[in-house]
């Protein structure tokens, strides 16, 4: 048996290291897993269960529904092909102020056979130019309380400008790739399993529904609550707040597009909505963080990336051809990003600034802008 | 002060020696022209560049020194700036055909800013006496440009010359509820605010004052190469300064590197203070 005063410090160290594993380990876990439940935000999870939850049942409402709507949007909207399409997801965007559950509507008319692929894939884009105009409008809403042109709306101006250009190039690129069935072989199923589940876990909760309710009532019901899901999502990211010492230096510098694009891209990921996305560089522009060099390469990576809960809903619908629309529109976009940073990007960076220095520059030019993003897709819906 | 001139008895290289002779003279120096060669057959070609290119500098300096080193271009100059300690690297650019070909290879100019141990000014466009001379500090670095400028290149700064302090505001407001104020705001009232633009500008001046000038601050608001020359052109400035590219870690990654745009772009004398 050692001594316990032996002074040999290998015996000691191996005492040591004896008596510390099997005690200390176990305190050092339930600290440190401590520590983490501290940090678990059940309330956070639990929203974002909900949200999830009310996401699939919404998208189950509408591809109920959607079928009952099919005589209302051929005879009453008369939404015969992708230019009506175009304008229909373009308004309906304005009006509900958001995009995503438009995109989601766009894929469950394809599901009922509603539209066909290509007025799908046209909606969808619709959805997305219209969404683009919320931090427009609410920068407008700002000028017409007395706020300054250019400060108000300059970022409402860029957002709506780079998705209008990337997304009517990428609209050609996606209706050649669609046409040519390109990516045809690009199909995901959502398996016999999930399918299951759904289908054990929503279909009583839609087939009552459709009992006390008619059946085209689904639809608007489903809009409704994939809205809900949509606003129960944003509750559950985290709030930014960034205070000017965590920053520092950053102020003054510029990254490189392809980092910024990345960056868009990456933060739309997780928030899955560009007006998210973009109001997370508020608190930033608040202290001068912004610089007019980010901002366009980040709105295009947000573009691509704000697709993510369209392509979940395509999983769901389980429509593989609804997955391909999908996956075109994201593809088409990011090659045409893609092209724009890598061969003219600074010539597409001075002609968006100084369209938007041209609309803010005088009340007439803004009333003209303002006039013409309402006119196009209302002219759109009559071609 | 010891410049170093870099020739290959092209156009482009007649600038370079131009303008060597208008900052050898104006510090009272004598210039080292070099020129590099590829292979060793090539020195007759070589020595006849540096016995034609001294008729360049005169009248306004007598003579120079004369260096001829065997290698890739950029590299040898780059070589030389170092066992020699220059002070002052001066180089020509050459117009490659295409933007393609540009990205591709570079040019030797671009590898020299890039990798001089000292200042590197790119020779081009409207060559004559230092005048007027733009500054465009960003503030980016704990060491502010005119620090950095000063403590290397005093002597190019002499009394009587018109110095503008030029700072490039790009931020954007991204919601319409920020103040934008300070976004269109002029140098002045920056400076009156005690904005940390304003104070970079204030500092700045004061600065320069110690040097018996006169500095005017400025404030643009745009793009920053683009405003960079806008304001070059607008004021006809015979040199503009600006900072290195940071190419080091993280940085070189992820910042975007102005300076390359800036030299690329401009049509006058650039000189890249590191």
């Amino acid at each position: 048996m050692p001594d316990p005063f032996d002074p040999d410090p290998a015996t000691s160290a191996s005492n040591k290291v004896e008596l510390s594993l099997p005690t200390l380990a176990p305190i050092r876990l339930t600290r440190v897993v401590r520590i983490l439940w501290k940090k678990v935000r059940l309330d956070k999870i639990g929203l974002f269960v909900t949200s999830l939850f009310l996401f699939i049942l919404a998208i189950n409402l509408m591809k109920e529904g959607a079928r009952a709507l099919a005589p209302l949007l051929r005879d009453g909207a008369a939404i015969s092909n992708p230019a009506n399409s175009l304008g229909f997801g373009w308004l309906l965007a304005y009006l509900i102020m958001s995009g995503s559950p438009v995109a989601a509507a766009a894929l469950t008319f394809f599901d009922a056979g509603v539209i066909d692929k290509l007025s799908t894939f046209a909606m969808i884009t619709g959805s997305r130019l219209g969404a683009s105009f919320i931090v427009l409008l609410i920068g407008f809403i700002y000028v017409l309380r007395g706020r300054d042109r250019a400060t108000s709306m300059s970022m409402g101006l860029l957002s709506l400008m780079v998705t209008g250009t990337t997304y009517l190039v990428g609209l050609v690129i996606g209706a050649g790739l669609l046409h040519v069935r390109a990516l045809d072989g690009v199909q995901f199923h959502s398996g016999v399993l999930l399918n299951s589940v759904i289908n054990l876990i929503f279909d009583p909760i839609v087939g009552a529904l459709s009992r006390f309710l008619p059946r085209w009532s689904l639809f608007l019901v489903g809009l409704g609550v994939i809205l809900l899901s949509f606003n129960l999502f944003d509750r559950c990211l985290p709030q930014m707040s960034v205070k000017e010492s965590q920053v520092g230096r950053v102020s003054r510098m510029v990254y490189r597009p392809w980092v910024m694009f990345a960056l868009g891209a990456s933060i739309t990921l997780v928030s899955m909505s560009v007006s998210v996305s973009l109001s997370i560089l508020v608190p930033l522009s608040n202290r001068g963080f912004i610089r007019r060099e980010n901002v366009i390469p980040y709105i295009m990576g947000a573009n691509i990336t704000t697709f993510i809960d369209t392509l979940l809903a395509a999983v769901l619908l389980n429509n593989p051809p609804a997955f391909t629309v999908v996956f075109v529109e994201m593809f088409s976009i990011s090659l045409v990003s893609m092209i724009v940073l890598a061969t003219m990007y600074h010539r597409y960076e001075r002609t968006m600034l100084r369209f938007v220095n041209w609309v803010t520059a005088s009340n007439r030019n803004l009333a003209l802008f303002m006039a013409a993003i309402f006119a196009v897709p209302i002219i759109l819906m009559l071609i | 002060m010891r410049i170093l001139v870099a020739t290959t008895g092209s156009p482009h290289s007649e600038i370079a020696l131009r303008f060597g002779a208008h900052i050898a003279a104006s510090v009272g120096a004598t210039p080292t022209l070099i020129t590099v060669i590829r292979r060793v057959s090539d020195r007759p070609r070589a020595e006849a560049i540096l016995a034609r290119a001294p008729q360049l500098l005169q009248p306004m300096i007598p003579g120079a020194h004369t260096r001829i080193r065997l290698g890739h271009p950029a590299e040898e100059i780059i070589r030389e700036a170092e066992e020699g300690s220059y002070n002052l690297v001066i180089i020509g650019e050459r117009q490659r055909p295409d933007s393609v070909t540009r990205f591709l290879l570079g040019s030797t100019a671009e590898r020299v800013v890039e990798h001089a141990p000292c200042p590197v000014v790119i020779a081009k466009g409207k060559i004559g006496p230092l005048l007027r001379i733009l500054l465009c500090d960003s503030g980016a670095d704990s060491r502010t440009l005119l620090g950095r400028f000063t403590t290397q290149l005093a002597e190019l700064l002499t009394a009587g010359m018109e110095v503008t302090v030029l700072h490039v505001m790009s931020q954007i407001s991204a919601g319409p509820g920020v103040s934008g104020r300070q976004l269109r705001a002029d140098a002045e009232e920056l400076i009156e605010k005690r904005a940390p633009e304003g104070e970079l500008l204030d500092q700045d001046v004061r600065f320069l004052q110690q040097h018996n000038l006169h500095p005017r601050p400025k404030v643009r608001h745009g793009l920053v190469v683009d405003e960079i020359q806008a304001e070059a052109r607008s004021g006809d400035y015979d040199l503009v300064v600006i900072g290195a590219h940071r190419g080091e870690g993280w940085r070189r990654i992820l910042l975007d590197d102005l300076a390359h745009q800036v030299i690329a772009e401009i049509d006058r004398p650039v000189l890249v203070v590191r």
